[in-house]
């Protein structure tokens, strides 16, 4: 099995990474961080899966090397399944980013990272019904403690790719 | 099927709505300070502030600790007399390559491979460079490099790059290599051709900053100085002159996190293995490389050629060609070479941004190759021409000055 | 109420003093060298100076800049940074002095002996080592805010 990291910039994507294989990315606060992908090996239940370190982008639209990058890394993994991490405080712009991949048919798992910062910011995300609307598991995540990584890795077996018409119906229609 | 853009809004919009409460609010000390970081009038005494910091750590650590306080004493007084006596073959040319100046009493002017090339990268640049990453990967893993950005932004605008720019800038302070790769962030082809040419010139490495501190601590900052000009004058200029686009950018500013131990302590290692693979060959290797073409009297030749672009041109001595030898491979081994070159403090200088200035490390070199045959081979002919123009200007500076 | 002008008093006296410490720190480093009187001395080099007294400076208008309204988290924070930047200043001072401490000087042994291991410690101090006792008492108020 194949699974990429995604999300935006400076949302954790390798911390989640050095937590899942073990391995030794850099990692910081500030967006950029990592320009290049880095591949893994972690262990989902008892087997072998491939765990790409994608650069952060913005959205499937490259604006510049390092979100190029990012964007061939999908296109070339079909048959990929892919985490998207989303900052738990800024859910739109990831929302964004995580309806593109769908779109595009790949089965995806949701991680709310830094979640805990959500909190403290009195953001309130109703995960269930988020999970009703999008039809792909989400988990509230703070990846820097490990909070939530067990159970997201246990979600990517249930990742289904998802009809967009679905959401548009569960959302309630577009306007 | 597929969204459009304006759907895709439309029912990010219609979800947020059903899933997300934004509770009351209240700004809490964190983000109150956070944002004295961010404005310009309270965020530029800040700054100031933690650049002072950096090396006020920095020179400390390196210098008065473990430099001056330990290494010389080590090198000096124990290394460099037990090399000169066990090495067989005084006065021969292995002797010369390897031990250097058999009457040399510090390890600076031996000049041999083992001797002033151990004391080098182990006494001055390891010390340096692990203090250095270790403050260096604070700042990141605290998010103040972003604010930084920010800051900075309205200036670096002004040689056509965004604040984001000073992302690449400082970690290429640590080497220049990793603040190529970091190039990869910014948006047009323009901007990453503008940014890693001012890197490979102006930004001097960690490592070399270590040795300045310690040879010539009094003139360094002239030289700096010279450099950070120079990366604002020639940014303008390539700016002005290279085509394509510097687009604005939205950079996003992280909160201020907690910096886990365990992250600083990774990264720092890093360095350090990967100073043990490639920095320390490379700086012994340039140490063999330089005595063997003194040997062959290559260095006195290529000296005595160049000698009217040097003394006439430069104001500097010829024999500083063995330095800017060595700088290929690595720019600490070349200031270490030029401290022991009799000259006047403004020839010093010179000499020093010169080596800075002339050739990105192999190091770097490879990097560039790496992100792209044109750049690289652009950057080296905007870096001649720069070498020419500014190696002149600041001997002309010397000449009005009159110290040159 | 009376808590609260307590506290506008005493930070409005530490951001005179702090700004007086730093401009004379600027002054003394540019006119004559060093400088020292009682526990107080003045370094006469540029970086600590000129460079160190621009900081110390800044800690000072910090402070006064941040007195007026005080329970508001904006001006408590410009409070806050005041002291930070003390610490910042004196924290590098006392590392300085810390490093210096322990080799034992050109031509004496590998490390240094307890005298003058101790002898380094001894007064006089930067004015920013004199200020960060006064510097602290922002700790309560930022633990009373809580």
């Amino acid at each position: 099995m194949n699974v990429l990291l995604m999300g935006h910039p400076n949302v954790g994507k390798s911390v989640f990474f050095n937590r899942l294989t073990g391995a030794n990315v850099t990692e910081s606060n500030y967006p950029g961080t990592t320009v290049d992908f880095t591949k893994g090996w972690m262990k989902i239940d008892g087997e072998d899966a491939e765990l790409v370190d994608v650069p952060g982008t913005f959205s499937l639209d490259p604006k510049d090397k390092a979100e190029e990058v990012a964007v061939a890394m999908l296109h070339e993994n079909k048959d990929a399944k892919v985490i998207c991490v989303i900052d738990a405080s800024k859910i739109e712009r990831g929302v964004y980013l995580a309806l593109e991949i769908l779109e595009e048919g790949y089965p995806m798992v949701i991680a709310l990272n830094m979640w805990d910062a959500a909190v403290d910011k009195n953001i309130l995300i109703d995960i269930n019904n988020l999970q009703r609307i999008l039809g792909v598991p989400v988990v509230s995540t703070v990846a820097i403690s490990g909070e939530g990584i067990k159970e997201l890795t246990l979600k990517l077996k249930e990742a289904k790719p998802i009809k967009i018409e679905d959401i548009v119906k569960n959302a309630g229609g577009l306007t | 099927m597929k969204l459009t853009i304006d759907q895709r809004w439309d029912l990010i919009d219609k979800i947020a709505k059903q899933t997300v409460t934004f509770g009351e609010y209240r700004h809490t000390l964190k983000d109150a300070i956070g944002e004295l970081t961010i404005k310009p009038f309270t965020g530029i005494p800040i700054a100031i502030a933690v650049m002072y910091a950096f090396w006020s750590i920095f020179s400390s650590f390196a210098g008065t600790l473990f430099t001056d306080g330990f290494m010389v004493k080590l090198f000096d007084g124990h290394f460099l007399p037990w090399m000169q006596d066990i090495f067989p073959g005084a006065g021969g040319w292995l002797y010369y390559i390897i031990v250097g100046d058999p009457l040399a009493n510090n390890s600076f002017e031996a000049l041999g491979v083992l001797t002033s090339g151990f004391f080098v990268a182990i006494g001055v640049v390891l010390p340096a460079i692990f203090i250095f990453y270790l403050m260096l990967a604070l700042l990141e893993d605290m998010g103040y490099m972003p604010r930084l950005a920010v800051l900075i932004d309205t200036v670096l605008h002004r040689i056509g790059l965004h604040g984001y720019a000073i992302v690449p800038t400082i970690l290429s302070l640590g080497c220049n290599v990793p603040g190529v790769a970091a190039t990869r962030i910014l948006e047009t082809k323009k901007q990453r051709f503008i940014m890693m040419t001012l890197l490979a010139i102006f930004i001097p490495c960690g490592a070399q900053i270590g040795i300045m501190e310690e040879v010539i601590p009094d003139t360094m900052g002239w030289v700096l100085l010279y450099l950070i000009t120079g990366y604002f004058i020639f940014g303008y200029i390539l700016n002005k002159i290279v085509p394509g686009k510097s687009p604005e950018f939205l950079i996003d500013v992280p909160p201020y996190r907690k910096p886990m131990i365990s992250n600083l302590s990774k990264k720092v290692w890093g360095r350090i293995v990967g100073f043990f693979k490639v920095a320390l060959p490379f700086v012994l290797l340039g140490c063999g490389i330089v005595n063997v073409l003194y040997l062959v009297g290559f260095i006195d030749w290529v000296g005595n050629v160049f000698s009217p672009v040097f003394v006439l041109w430069f104001g500097v001595p010829e024999a500083t060609a063995g330095p800017l030898i060595a700088a290929f491979l690595r720019k600490d081994l070349a200031v270490a070479q030029l401290s022991v070159i009799e000259m006047t403090p403004y020839q010093m200088i010179s000499a020093v941004v010169l080596v800075s200035i002339y050739f990105p490390c192999v190091a770097t070199f490879a990097m560039m190759i790496k992100e792209g045959v044109k750049e690289m081979l652009g950057a080296l002919a905007v870096l001649f021409v720069v070498v020419f123009l500014y190696g002149g200007l600041i001997h002309l500076i010397g000449i009005l000055l009159g110290v040159a | 109420m009376a808590e609260r002008s307590i506290a506008a008093i005493y930070f409005a006296i530490l951001g005179i003093i702090t700004t007086a410490f730093g401009i004379a720190d600027i002054l003394v480093t540019m006119g004559a060298g060093s400088f020292a009187f009682g526990i107080l001395e003045i370094p006469g080099d540029l970086f600590r100076g000129v460079w160190g007294g621009f900081i110390v400076l800044s800690a000072g208008l910090f402070y006064l800049s941040g007195i007026r309204n005080f329970e508001d988290i904006h001006q408590f924070s410009k409070i806050v940074m005041g002291s930070i930047l003390i610490w910042i200043m004196a924290g590098c001072d006392i590392f300085a002095m810390i490093t210096e401490s322990i080799p034992g000087g050109e031509d004496g042994p590998w490390f240094n002996t307890l005298n003058g291991f101790i002898g380094t410690y001894a007064p006089p101090y930067t004015p920013a080592v004199l200020l960060l006792p006064f510097s602290l008492v922002v700790v309560y108020y930022i633990y009373k805010r809580k």
